[in-house]
């Protein structure tokens, strides 16, 4: 988030009402702020008059466990929505690594942010199965419902996901969950990208149904993979995962999240999933690249770039990557990405980094200015976040 | 005719004048899609041969502000396809080329026309399948899906038609090109992919779709088991999810429905008994044969009646075969029937069946029951014959059906669509204020209102003026949800 400047006010409130009203009374324009793990992400926030802050707006509104579904005002801390439904065996399938540093549920979908789980659960896009937002003029709108198989009417709530807060405000967002399973379990590889993609596609081309697949930078690197199921099974399933990633794979003895169904699992050092967050926050001092692009071309395209340290999802084709904090290199980064037909967006960078926050406009962007001009006419909300595609007319 | 002869012209030469039917007997076979009831003969059909004809024939219509529909294989159940009368049909049936099926990285790329089946037909070599399965797969096309969001049997564990599309090539109302999504899920912006699955064709045509192939499953167990009651079989599924187990299908048939799919393809279901369900986990073979072992336990605890484990592929399609052919066979115990979508809450399935029984007797039909019960997916088919006059009473009492769902808390549609059937009742569900914003969303895509006009959103022309006074949203008289 760009500092306020000293006019800024900031907004706090605590319900749907409380929302609309902040929107209709505030004049000019307006961010949208969560619990700020990601306030300095995609575009740089051009200066605004108010921050309409959503952390006041917390709670779960409705849970029903035999429904499996569970709406949630979207200030709530999906952490402390994990808590919550854990008594139930339940919980939402997504575990982007700013999860632990308390960031919200709407800001969650807001970044289109997702971890290593999205291999098999996908991102919120695809567990988000309602959504009531206030739009730039107050208007209150609902879509989706609370069951998990829908169609009626437009799914506005994909709208939202990688909205970046100029959209809309989102108050509420009904989520669906799943089990928590009984035991996790993490099989380690330590090996450079080259030979981590190699075990990665036999392992895809397998019926092992691993539950992430990814590869953390290192000397030489580290192929981590989880798998998840009943407690009776997944020892059978790491020996098979053994077998098939060769000797040099051992099952990981510091996986803190092996014991899925624990409230409250401990944490421990040396847990691998930790190292894997650590890359994918990045250090203060560099340049965080969100990229996704055909897992088959991710390892060339991250051979080319000048990483000081990548976490990649080599079933999913999505990696973070931290580059020197220097335009030139993000700059060649968002091209090296687009070369290879895929997407990205710069995340955390020291502040004042004059670098371009997105890659080239993608071919629909008079689509997504025209639905930018539907639910905020006079571009109140999130002002810069799609610079320079979104406010060019 | 209403188009004058220089419109003729202009799609005559945006594509070849031999693939625009102008003859009203031939454009009659497009009149409707699978809900008959709708019918409304198009001024013309246009049979483009590729995406660039397609394009153009869109141009076409934005240049001279002709309404169009586009249409796969007229499978649909809510008059999605329905014609507009002085409006032109894009058929997509002749871009059924499988573009490309890629086993490294687990996609396959299709033109519109492809049927659903082709899709895993192409991609079973490697070992691979498209997971969403709609029961009409044989013939529904992968276009007609991503409008439709289409779901199927397996999408309590897959998901449907939107989980499993990363990018669309699609022509948009002004006739331009463009890609929504991408190769991978993240995403240069929000996610337009996403809204524009399940439109029903009101936001462009696609007329190229990526999709994820997943590896096919090590080991698949279905289980065919009778219940005494409706009621019992539903707490069979709550015990199932209570035991943290996602079968890859739980599927439930009533009476009536078990008589009407075993007379057709004689699947081996037991004539008679109340409810039966259809219970499927896939996976590793460790965890399946476990967690089927807890299944049957439960059914045991149940009071199941017969417990029918499929000891073949054969078997197990022949269990599918009889699911799947039920919509149609329900057609050898009735005349005419209507088939219902709603959704409620999986945990007032019993509650919504009850009801639904109340309301069939009350309004002297019959109604049969089969439907996606681990999501709470119903689909009651309501028996009736027009020769008695009796369709009226049938239509009302079907739309009284899905209303009661969104009542319960559910949904209007949970894979059909709403269509033309169903956008008069989209009050029931949305708010005004929620459905101006949808409104504000087409326009954004399509702002001359051509592309699929009259479908999904209610409209005076449509539904009637119908003032009334406001009535409390079910949700909001639960205090879910508030309106201001």
């Amino acid at each position: 988030m760009s500092p306020p400047n000293a006019t800024t006010t900031t907004l706090r409130p605590k319900d749907l009402a409380a929302v609309r009203d902040a929107v209709l009374d505030t004049p000019g324009k307006i961010a949208i702020s969560g619990a700020g793990t990601a306030g300095g992400w995609a575009g740089t926030l051009r200066p605004v008059d108010a921050v309409l802050d959503t952390t006041a707006l917390t709670g779960i509104v409705a849970h029903n466990p035999g429904d499996m579904t569970v709406s949630v005002l979207a200030g709530t801390p999906m952490r402390a929505l994990t808590a919550e439904l854990a008594e139930h065996r339940q919980h939402v399938s997504f575990d982007a690594a700013r999860v632990a540093d308390g960031a919200t549920v709407g800001g969650l979908v807001a970044t289109a942010d997702a971890g290593p789980a999205a291999l098999v659960f996908g991102s919120l896009r695809d567990l988000v199965i309602g959504t009531t937002v206030v739009l730039a003029d107050g208007t209150v709108a609902r879509s989706g419902g609370h069951v998990i198989k829908n169609v009626a009417g437009y799914d506005l709530a994909k709208l939202l996901h990688g909205s970046y807060g100029a959209l809309a405000v989102l108050v509420e967002v009904v989520l669906r969950l799943h089990p928590v399973p009984q035991r996790a379990a993490t099989v380690v590889v330590p090996c450079p990208l080259a030979e981590a993609a190699e075990l990665a596609a036999r392992l895809l081309g397998s019926q092992l149904e691993p539950a992430a697949v990814e590869w953390v930078s290192g000397e030489p690197g580290t192929l981590l993979v989880r798998v998840e199921g009943t407690a009776e099974a997944v020892p059978a399933r790491v020996e098979r995962l053994r077998e098939l990633l060769g000797a040099a794979a051992e099952l990981d003895e510091w996986d803190s999240r092996r014991n899925l169904s624990n409230e409250s699992p401990t944490r421990r050092d040396g847990d691998p999933w930790d190292r894997h967050a650590a890359l994918v926050r990045g250090t203060p001092d560099d340049a965080v690249l969100r990229i996704g692009v055909r897992p088959s071309r991710l390892p060339r395209v991250l051979d080319a770039l000048p990483a000081r340290g990548v976490a990649a999802g080599l079933g999913t084709g999505v990696a973070t990557v931290s580059l020197p904090a220097d335009p030139a290199a993000v700059t060649q980064a968002h091209a090296a990405v687009a070369a290879a037909g895929g997407t990205s967006v710069l995340r955390a960078r020291p502040a004042g980094l004059d670098a371009p926050a997105w890659g080239p406009a993608p071919s629909a962007v008079a689509v997504l200015r025209a639905v930018k001009t539907a639910h905020d006419p006079d571009r109140r909300l999130g002002p810069g976040r799609f610079d320079p595609w979104m406010d060019q007319q | 005719m209403t188009l004058s002869d220089t419109v003729l012209r202009a799609f005559g030469q945006a594509l070849s004048p031999a693939d625009v039917i102008s003859d009203p007997v031939r454009c009659r076979a497009y009149e409707c899609d699978g809900l008959t009831g709708y019918r409304v003969v198009p001024e013309l059909v246009l049979l483009p041969r590729d995406a660039g004809q397609v394009a153009a024939a869109v141009r076409v219509c934005a240049e001279h502000r002709v309404p169009y529909v586009a249409r796969g294989a007229g499978t649909g159940l809510s008059g999605g396809a329905l014609p507009v009368a002085d409006g032109v049909v894009i058929s997509l049936s002749r871009l059924k080329r499988v573009l490309d099926v890629d086993p490294v990285d687990r996609r396959a790329v299709l033109e519109p026309g492809v049927t659903n089946l082709e899709i895993t037909a192409a991609a079973a070599p490697h070992g691979l399948y498209y997971a969403p399965d709609p029961s009409s797969q044989q013939v529904c096309t992968i276009g007609g899906n991503v409008a439709e969001n289409s779901g199927g049997a397996h999408c309590l564990k897959y998901g449907f038609t939107t989980n499993h599309v990363l990018a669309l090539e699609v022509v948009l109302p002004d006739g331009s090109v463009v890609t929504l999504g991408g190769d991978t899920a993240e995403q240069a912006g929000p996610d337009l992919r996403g809204v524009f699955v399940g439109s029903e064709g009101t936001l462009g045509i696609t007329t190229k779709i990526t999709v994820r192939l997943l590896r096919a499953p090590e080991t698949v167990r279905t289980l065919l088991a009778d219940f005494p009651s409706v009621s019992t079989a539903g707490d069979v599924v709550s015990d199932i999810v209570a035991a943290g187990i996602v079968p890859a299908a739980v599927e439930m048939m009533d009476t009536l429905a078990i008589e009407a799919a075993e007379e057709a393809v004689h699947a081996g279901y037991t004539l008679g008994v109340p409810a039966a369900l259809i219970v499927e986990l896939d996976g590793p073979v460790e965890e399946s044969e476990s967690q089927f072992e807890q299944v049957k336990a439960i059914c045991d605890r149940h009071g199941c009646t017969r417990l029918h484990i499929a000891g073949s592929a054969e078997e197990r399609a022949a269990i599918w075969r009889g699911r799947k052919a039920a919509f149609a066979a329900v057609g050898r115990i009735s005349p005419d029937y209507f088939v219902q979508d709603g959704v409620v809450p999986r945990t007032r399935l019993a509650e919504v069946l009850d009801r639904i029984a109340g309301m069939g007797d009350e309004a002297g039909l019959r109604v049969a029951n089969v439907f996606h019960a681990g999501d709470g997916n119903l689909h009651p088919l309501v028996l009736y014959s027009s020769a008695a006059g009796e369709t009226e009473r049938a239509e009302r009492l079907s739309s009284e059906i899905a209303e009661l769902c969104v009542e319960l808390g559910g949904s209007l549609s949970g894979e059909h669509g709403i269509g033309t059937d169903k956008a008069c009742s989209m009050p029931k569900m949305f708010g005004r204020d929620d459905l101006e914003v949808m409104g504000r969303v087409r326009a954004a895509f399509d702002p001359d209102g051509l592309c699929n006009p009259g479908k999904v959103l209610p409209t005076p022309r449509l539904c009637g003026e119908r003032p009334g006074k406001y009535r409390a949203h079910p949700l909001e008289e639960a205090g879910v949800i508030e309106r201001l």
